[in-house]
């Protein structure tokens, strides 16, 4: 299989950034002897995909099974893919430079609803029918990934199978049974039959839409033990500026805060914590082989971590002296996160602080289940402002169930509050210098989370809340900033329909939409257009509610959480009663956990502090 | 500066595929580079504490520099020759230095001493020769000032002041020379000596483009007037 780079380094001195398709990267693994190729893709542009963990976890896993070799790919940047198209350069890996269509597999990780226009990009980039059932013996074997995939169906079509789940372990034996199908001469149909065979691999062709509990049923993967499953150590170091451009370790996986909106908190279950040791080690050997001059320790929830103290206070002895910083990537809205963040802040710069209340007001609080108090929230703000910070940055959601006017104006309340907490503490010749942002989403109903029957509220309605809540906001001192609401109805659309979206979406790109997650070059009337162009309405599609009998789009696809919990869960929303967290408390029942469930446990270094 | 800090410039490069990089991907290459290789840098005081190290003149995304100049400061002396081997094993080749030697504390930076570029320029195609190229050049020499729009700009350079030293035009190949040309930095901004024989070019309607450009040394300017290397 021979390199393109000859074709096309000629194309680099004129496109933006070429830093992005050299390769030669710092850890870049390059083999020589490979039986099997694999092109791991992250649908975005190198410096947002570079931040992922899925593919630095793959590509180290998938590196050191003898005679398979991983690659990278990226979405190539619109001046590129042009210069590209006119040479006729197909879509080519980072460390060979070999077309992607040559390779055996090309593993997609899906990691936003939004990305989804960049896959078909890059499979006809890559000169590839983007349709799987176009897709013959002689293509490599597209397969997906990652958290998108709980609901695949809106773009079952174009894939072959999917992952469910973490793929630690069974990236390995995906490899293995498609090297014995290749060695077999086996049929396109006949591999996937074989794939469909490993546990968490969902194949859509095997799989009629709407047969839930009749047809194939998916249990998504799940690593037992973090400790077990180290990172990768030595990740590739960018030349770039990329996102998130700093050593990760992951802490912990999984995250039973329960809060109702909230994908990740359900299909991550359950709670598994590395120890403080492996977590130490980790860091300074990630540090070692990398270079980087700061580590971020990554999570859902990283605060929750029963040693994150001593884990925070070794390494703040070990890096003394030595320019790295530590940072943490969300905080708990209480005043032990506040002084995990100024442990790693030391005497140093204190940039701003992150909070969610969520919701404005506790009654609405209750019902998403967000376990944060109007005193949790005050005490976390007094206390960082006391110890030096002088901006935070408060998350809301508009468009949660059973909201009121009431709840809308309780997020400017809230905010006046915050703002007279931070200005108390903080000394008179320094208050003119207190700035309170605050962010405002629509909530995007997920599957698999206790609102996925409920559809998100009307784009006019939307807007008429922003008004009601832009009245109640004070002026001076906050920053109010909005998620696009166009963008949000476009989540809410693909999040929760079934595979009839696949031909709107397919609409949309052959309409011109890519790089959808770019504010700049989305464009919502496209999608309208394309999906009504499909015979669909895509905003009656994000409005749609599902009755407790029908069978979701995404019904056969289980993480492991019953859905039995899930409407339980729902119903106490409504009634705005709270369910604790099982890491803190006890058992809450949701399935996960035990034979009954996935098998798996949850897994804590010791008692968690807090609440 | 610090008593204790020991001044250590390095000659690397930004070679081969690695031309493709801006000065702050450049930059930021190297420091990590120099954490791998767990020299013992000096960390600058200051609410964002970072390692001590200065660069020489810019290089544009593209242009390859065969010795590009980096003071580092230490926190304690080590021997030249082995901070050259930490970071060989720690850096891409294509960055890697290829020669190290202490520099004095009053020194003045990298940045403001190094004024001089020797470039050399890699033209090719159809119309393409020693002698159309070197007419082509001599044409603009001529006229004496160069005036470029860059960026909304305008940029006029005085070629005498410019041009230290006369171009020369050498003959690499079938329809292929390679211009080597000596600019001299200043304080109304770098002559792009690609663009220089570009715009010869457009001006003599000679068909031809540029293909790679290369910095081979990078120069202190003495007050006696002549060149010498930093290290």
């Amino acid at each position: 299989m021979s390199s393109v780079w000859e074709r096309v380094e000629p194309l680099l001195g004129t496109v933006e950034r070429p830093a992005r398709y050299l390769n030669s990267e710092w850890n870049a693994v390059h083999k020589d002897a490979t039986e099997y190729r694999v092109a791991l893709m992250y649908p975005d542009a190198y410096e947002i995909g570079m931040a992922n963990q899925a593919i630095a976890i793959l590509y180290e896993r998938l590196n050191a099974i003898p005679g398979v070799s991983a690659e990278r790919v990226f979405v190539p940047w619109v001046d590129m893919i042009e210069r590209m198209r006119s040479a006729a350069v197909g879509l080519f890996t980072l460390e060979s430079s070999v077309l992607v269509r040559d390779v055996d597999l090309l593993g997609i990780t899906l990691p936003y609803e939004l990305t989804y226009t960049n896959i078909l990009e890059a499979l006809d980039l890559a000169g590839l029918p983007v349709r799987a059932d176009q897709r013959d013996e002689t293509h490599p074997l597209v397969v997906g990934g990652g958290p998108c995939v709980f609901n695949p169906e809106p773009v079952a079509p174009f894939f072959d199978a999917f992952l469910i789940g973490e793929g630690e372990q069974a990236v390995a034996e995906i490899v293995s049974a498609h090297r014995e199908a290749l060695a077999g001469g086996l049929s396109r149909p006949d591999t996937l039959a074989r794939i469909a065979c490993i546990d968490g691999v969902y194949v859509p062709s095997l799989h009629e839409p709407g047969s839930a509990g009749r047809g194939v049923r998916v249990t998504k993967r799940v690593v037992d033990d973090m400790d077990a499953c180290r990172g990768p150590l030595c990740p590739v170091v960018p030349y770039m500026d990329v996102v998130h451009d700093r050593v990760a370790v992951e802490v912990l996986r999984g995250c039973t805060r329960g809060c109702r909106f909230c994908q990740a908190g359900m299909v991550y279950r359950p709670v598994r914590e590395r120890s403080a040791d492996t977590v130490v080690r980790d860091v300074l050997e990630g540090l070692r082989c990398t270079g980087y001059d700061e580590v971020s320790l990554t999570s859902l929830s990283t605060t929750d971590h029963s040693q994150l103290e001593e884990v925070l206070r070794r390494l703040t002895r070990r890096l003394e002296g030595t320019g790295v910083t530590v940072s943490l990537p969300s905080l708990r809205a209480d005043a032990f996160g506040v002084e995990m963040a100024r442990l790693v802040a030391g005497a140093g710069r204190k940039s701003g602080l992150t909070l969610a209340p969520e919701a404005g007001t506790q009654r609405l609080r209750d019902v998403i289940n967000k376990n944060v108090t109007e005193e949790d929230l005050l005490s976390a703000v007094e206390s960082a402002f006391r110890s030096g910070w002088r901006r935070v940055k408060l998350y809301f959601m508009l468009g949660l169930p059973t909201e009121t006017d009431d709840d809308v104006r309780g997020i400017g309340d809230l905010t006046a509050k915050v703002l007279r907490a931070a200005r108390d503490v903080t000394p008179a010749d320094q208050r003119g210098s207190v700035r309170v942002a605050v962010s405002v989403s629509t909530l995007v109903p997920k599957a698999h989370t206790p609102f996925q029957w409920q559809g998100q509220i009307p784009r006019e309605e939307i807007e008429r809340r922003q008004a009601v809540l832009r009245e109640s906001m004070p002026r001076k001192g906050v920053d109010l900033s909005w998620h696009d609401a166009d963008v949000s109805l476009l989540e809410a659309v693909l999040a929760r329909s079934g595979r009839e979206a696949a031909d709107g979406i397919e609409a949309a790109w052959r309409a011109g939409a890519r790089f959808d997650a770019w504010t700049e070059r989305f464009d919502l009337a496209v999608w309208r257009e394309a999906f009504s162009s499909a015979g669909m309405d895509i905003d009656a599609m994000a409005h749609r509610s599902y009755e407790r009998e029908d069978v979701l789009p995404w019904g056969h696809i289980t993480s492991g959480v019953a859905e039995d919990y899930l409407w339980a869960e729902y119903e106490r929303a409504l009634a705005g009663e709270a369910t604790p967290d099982c890491s803190f408390e006890a058992c809450t029942g949701c399935g996960v956990c035990g034979p009954a469930g996935l098998g798996v446990d949850m897994v804590l270094g010791g008692e968690r502090r807090g609440r | 500066m610090a008593g204790d800090e020991f001044r250590l410039r390095l000659c690397c490069g930004k070679r081969g595929r690695l031309r493709f990089l801006s000065h702050l991907e450049y930059s930021h290459a190297f420091e990590r580079g120099a954490r791998r290789a767990a020299i013992p840098y000096s960390v600058t005081k200051g609410f964002s504490p970072h390692m001590k190290a200065a660069f020489g003149p810019a290089l544009p995304v593209g242009t390859q520099g065969l010795r590009e100049y980096i003071d580092v400061w230490l926190t304690r002396y080590v021997a030249a020759e082995t901070v050259l081997a930490a970071l060989g094993q720690a850096l891409p080749g294509d960055l890697a230095p290829t020669e190290a030697g202490y520099a004095a504390a009053k020194e003045p930076s990298l940045g403001a001493a190094c004024t001089i570029g020797v470039y050399e320029v890699r033209v090719e195609g159809g119309d393409v020769a020693q002698d159309i190229v070197s007419r082509a050049l001599d044409d603009v020499v001529g006229a004496g000032v160069w005036q470029v729009e860059h960026k909304g700009k305008t940029k006029v350079f005085d070629l005498a002041e410019s041009l230290p030293k006369e171009m020369d035009v050498r003959s690499t190949g079938e329809a292929e020379v390679v211009v080597g040309v000596t600019t001299r930095m200043g304080q109304g901004g770098s002559l792009r000596p690609d663009s220089l024989v570009s715009h010869a070019l457009s001006r003599a309607g000679v068909a031809g483009a540029v293909t790679l450009v290369t910095r081979l040394d990078t120069l202190i300017e003495t007050e006696e007037g002549t060149f010498r290397r930093p290290i």
